[in-house]
């Protein structure tokens, strides 16, 4: 116990003990830290906010200055006029006239440059890289930013089961881009399959036009690995290119087709 | 004889009266002061999106541009105490400047703005695992922060790290990231050697490591994304498998998050989520207010509290 005497009315440790304090008191601030210290800073409070980037923000300069070469080059290349929207063209599942555009595309130019009978043509849902085409001019960049991968165009010959696999697979992902064939998804199998405007018929072999991602494999379809690739060095970019170049050629423009050509039943 | 106990008590009174309001004491306890501030600004899949999207009437026109988000990060650190700058991936893919100069400029704007860390997304990896390599060598000055890519044997083995604590004001604040399974996602010539370990196992352990080491947050920069309907491992499924973790930023799926997802973990403690779409349309602000506590056996004591700002 601590001995105590009032020292001018209030209450203070004996003289005799004062020194006692004095040396423990190196030892209390030592305690006292360690007791802060155990106990761990914790996220008490959190406010969100989300800030949209507009032309309402202001330019940071530096970041402009930086820039500015890389972009000087990029436009020089990129802001050439290839081809004409009638309308805005819009990616959905399981069909859309994004999703046409760009299949059409693959299927025609497949057909011309691999020299043969190209039954229908696929894509995978993620490789279209923009939501919208907008309507109007159509920049070299933009084609860059729909399809800015260097994915080939391959060609397969596909058996019975196999087209069947297939467009159960595209089924269960929700409907992927297609041309030439059309089908009904009913709990997450293609059903009612039509191919080059006849039924499917699963004694016959079917080619299609594949980009080389899908064939070895991307987006989940590992069962293409097993089949043969025929590959001539022809981009899907290309085909765009090449696609739209065509149209302009006919005076025709790159136009909405709404053909819903995978449809869902419950 | 002699009571420690009481002794401590009635030493600790005394002493407190005489020296709470002593300057020394006052500086000496800087380092645990009792509240602290944070602000964590964030993005996902910019997506090469260096200008603002064109004026063509299209749903995005105008929207975005890392010269804007360079100024608006500059005002923030204005008026935030402490500041951490991340993103969760796919920096790299999605206009011209990517086919033209491999990530060079993406790369540079994100050094300038003075980014801390970043995470890898599967796309970039689109110019090869040489190039990511080379361009966050020669010009990324923050840490690529990933756990689950073995890089043994590849370009990335330097350049990458699996974790890093970053210290702001008296807060320690470990920082993890988490890359997609790359089989089937992106081609093999690409990813070359990367071994995809189990974000899950990983994440857990890595996370386990940064609170042994005092982390006072444990931030996952995640390229998981965000919810799949299938058995995909996603941020949701990942959070409530893990322990640890106090936010994940996430990516990959493009989500536009209204506000941060709080989700409980395996322990029962909360996790924040957030993403914010993609291409820097947006930018994300957590302000993080940091009290002692005592983290209890559900690692929590305390319900975070968050709220929105509106009006941003």
């Amino acid at each position: 116990m601590w001995k105590t005497e009032k020292v001018d009315g209030y209450l203070r440790p004996k003289v005799d003990q004062v020194h006692r304090i004095k040396h423990h008191f190196f030892y209390l601030l030592v305690c006292a830290g360690l007791v802060a210290c155990s106990r761990p800073m914790l996220p008490q409070q959190l406010v969100y906010s989300g800030y949209n980037i507009s032309a309402a923000n202001a330019t940071d300069s530096t970041l402009g200055k930086l820039l500015q070469p890389y972009r000087d080059s990029v436009e020089r290349s990129m802001s050439v006029v290839v081809g004409n929207a009638s309308a805005t063209l819009e990616k959905a599942k399981p069909s859309s006239t994004l999703g046409n555009f760009m299949a059409d595309a693959v299927l025609q130019m497949a057909n011309k440059k691999f020299n043969r009978t190209v039954h229908f043509s696929l894509l995978n849902y993620g490789g279209i890289r923009l939501t919208q085409l907008p309507q109007g001019a159509v920049t070299r960049g933009k084609i860059f930013e729909l399809m800015p991968f260097d994915n080939l165009i391959v060609v397969q010959v596909l058996n019975g089961a196999q087209v069947q696999e297939l467009l159960d697979f595209i089924a269960a992902q929700g409907g992927w881009p297609v041309a030439g064939v059309s089908f009904t998804i009913r709990n997450k199998k293609a059903t009612d399959i039509t191919i080059a405007g006849k039924p499917f018929d699963v004694q016959q072999t079917y080619t299609i036009a594949n980009s080389d991602y899908v064939a070895n494999g991307g987006d989940g379809a590992a069962f293409m690995r097993a089949i043969p690739q025929v590959t001539n060095g022809y981009l899907v970019r290309d085909a765009l290119f090449d696609y739209v170049a065509f149209l302009q050629s006919q005076n025709m423009t790159i136009s909405a087709n709404n053909e819903m050509r995978i449809n869902h039943v419950q | 004889m002699y009571n420690r106990r009481k002794f401590i008590a009635q030493s600790a009174m005394a002493a407190g009266s005489v020296l709470l309001g002593s300057r020394a004491l006052h500086a000496a306890s800087m380092d645990v002061a009792p509240v602290q501030y944070l602000t964590i600004l964030h993005t996902n899949d910019t997506h090469s999106r260096l200008d603002p999207f064109p004026m063509d009437g299209s749903r995005n026109e105008g929207l975005g541009g890392v010269a804007r988000r360079a100024a608006l990060i500059e005002k923030i650190r204005g008026e935030a105490e402490h500041v951490l700058l991340l993103d969760a991936g796919d920096i790299f893919q999605g206009t011209p400047y990517f086919n033209i100069y491999n990530g060079e400029p993406e790369i540079k704007a994100l050094t300038q703005m003075g980014y801390d860390a970043v995470t890898i997304g599967n796309h970039d990896y689109d110019g090869g695992i040489e190039n990511l390599a080379a361009q966050m060598q020669a010009h990324g000055r923050f840490e690529t922060i990933v756990c689950n890519y073995d890089f043994a044997g590849t370009p990335m083995e330097n350049v990458a790290v699996p974790y890093k604590i970053f210290k702001r004001g008296g807060l320690k604040i470990g920082v993890l990231g988490v890359g997609i399974e790359l089989d089937g996602l992106v081609p093999a010539n690409l990813y070359g050697n990367t071994r995809y370990l189990d974000p899950v196992a990983k994440a857990n352990e890595t996370a386990a490591l940064l609170r042994s080491k005092g982390c006072d947050l444990v931030i996952c920069l995640s390229h998981l994304g965000y919810r799949y309907s299938g058995n995909k491992i996603s941020d949701l499924k990942l959070a409530a498998a893990t322990s640890n973790i106090d936010l994940i930023i996430g990516g990959h799926t493009h989500d536009f998050l209204e506000q941060p997802e709080v989700v409980r973990n395996k322990n029962g403690a909360e996790v924040i989520i957030n993403q914010v779409g993609w291409a820097g349309i947006k930018l994300g602000r957590l302000d993080y207010r940091f009290e002692r506590g005592k983290r209890g056996k559900v690692e929590r004591a305390n319900s975070l509290l968050v709220t929105k700002k509106t009006g941003e």
